[in-house]
């Protein structure tokens, strides 16, 4: 929800759904790299992940290759912090986002969704 | 703590090394040992055989036999940090309310969230960089020492959280204390030692990284949905 503020400072139009998708390109530049970065660093890829480093670096740079791992390890934390505490979403957000969440998937990952779901 | 050939930023490193040695001392309600063995039960999860399978498994809560474990932290403990370590996203409000009913205060509960996912940050990127993990530190003696926020309220979290008046930043289009920021502020240590770990990694608007911030904003999300985090 954050890039779509972003897209709006940029004026820039992001494909948001691509973000909960396993492929699809938002248009944020190097959105491909960044993908596999973030896919193999959340899934615990390592190996896969030392190649793809590499090749991301030669695309982007290689601060840029370590910037984006650095940003997707404290997301791999904060995210945990959220989903074990059950915070609300900010009531700004959840008032701008109510069709956004809705068309691109992310109500399913409401907490009280998944107590009914998962008890 | 990282080789100075890994590219990342000063201030990065001393936070790092900072909520290394925190994590190793008496917190608000746990001891520095228990706080260090919650870090090395955190890695255990990783390679613990009922996760594994109560990941895959449709409900969170199937599987038998017990966790793959490295510390004598109550069962409860154990279970909770292996959870929030491997299934995160599938943490709900009756299994918080397990976890509390089995005997963790509120406050005891906070300051493991924010110990294990302060580690869980470094971890990461000491994989995410080739690099061995970080040997744990060595607990430093001492008692907790009780202290939380008795200000907290009830605001629609599973536990009290920091009271914040709501000031919406028209830049960012969030308010000026994101729930976020209040979901640890129970305990304030706890909110301290977390977001001490992750601060140098992200900002909401400016952010100082070789990424633009739609960049920045990408990987986040994207992070958030293979976590299946809502927030």
């Amino acid at each position: 929800m954050l890039l779509r503020a972003s897209g709006e400072r940029d004026h820039t139009d992001y494909d948001l759904a691509a973000v909960t998708q396993n492929s699809g390109d938002t248009g944020v530049p190097h959105g491909d790299w960044l993908r596999k970065l973030v896919e193999a660093a959340i899934a615990g890829e390592w190996g896969a992940l030392g190649d793809i480093r590499r090749d991301a670096a030669m695309a982007m740079g290689e601060q840029a290759a370590v910037d984006a791992l650095t940003v997707a390890a404290a997301f791999n934390g904060i995210t945990r912090v959220a989903d074990a505490t059950g915070i609300p979403l900010d009531t700004s957000t959840a008032e701008s986002t109510v069709e956004l969440r809705a068309s691109i998937g992310i109500d399913d990952y409401a907490y009280a969704a998944k107590t009914e779901r998962y008890g | 703590m990282y080789p100075p050939n890994t590219r990342l930023r000063e201030n990065l490193r001393e936070a790092h090394s900072a909520t290394w040695q925190c994590i190793a001392e008496p917190g608000s309600f746990w001891r520095g040992t228990e706080r260090v063995s919650m870090v090395s039960e955190a890695r255990a999860a990783l390679e613990c055989s009922l996760c594994v399978e109560r990941k895959a498994a449709l409900s969170p809560n199937a599987g038998n036999g017990n966790h793959r474990c490295a510390t004598n932290l109550e069962p409860v403990m154990i279970d909770a940090i292996h959870r929030m370590r491997t299934d995160p996203g599938r943490l709900t409000k009756s299994w918080f309310d397990g976890v509390i009913a089995a005997g963790i205060s509120h406050q005891a509960y906070v300051e493991m969230v924010s110990v294990v996912n302060a580690s869980v940050i470094i971890d990461t990127l000491h994989r995410c960089l080739g690099l061995e993990l970080p040997a744990l530190p060595a607990p430093i003696e001492g008692e907790p020492s009780g202290d939380y926020n008795t200000d907290a309220v009830d605001d629609g979290a599973w536990l009290p959280v920091l009271a914040a008046e709501q000031v919406m930043n028209e830049e960012t289009r969030m308010p000026s204390v994101p729930y976020i920021g209040r979901a640890m502020g129970l305990v304030p240590s706890a909110a301290q030692l977390f977001f001490q770990t992750f601060r140098p990694h992200y900002a909401l608007i400016d952010i100082k990284l070789a990424i633009s911030q739609a960049q920045t904003e990408f990987v986040a999300a994207r992070v958030s949905a293979l976590n299946e985090c809502f927030y």
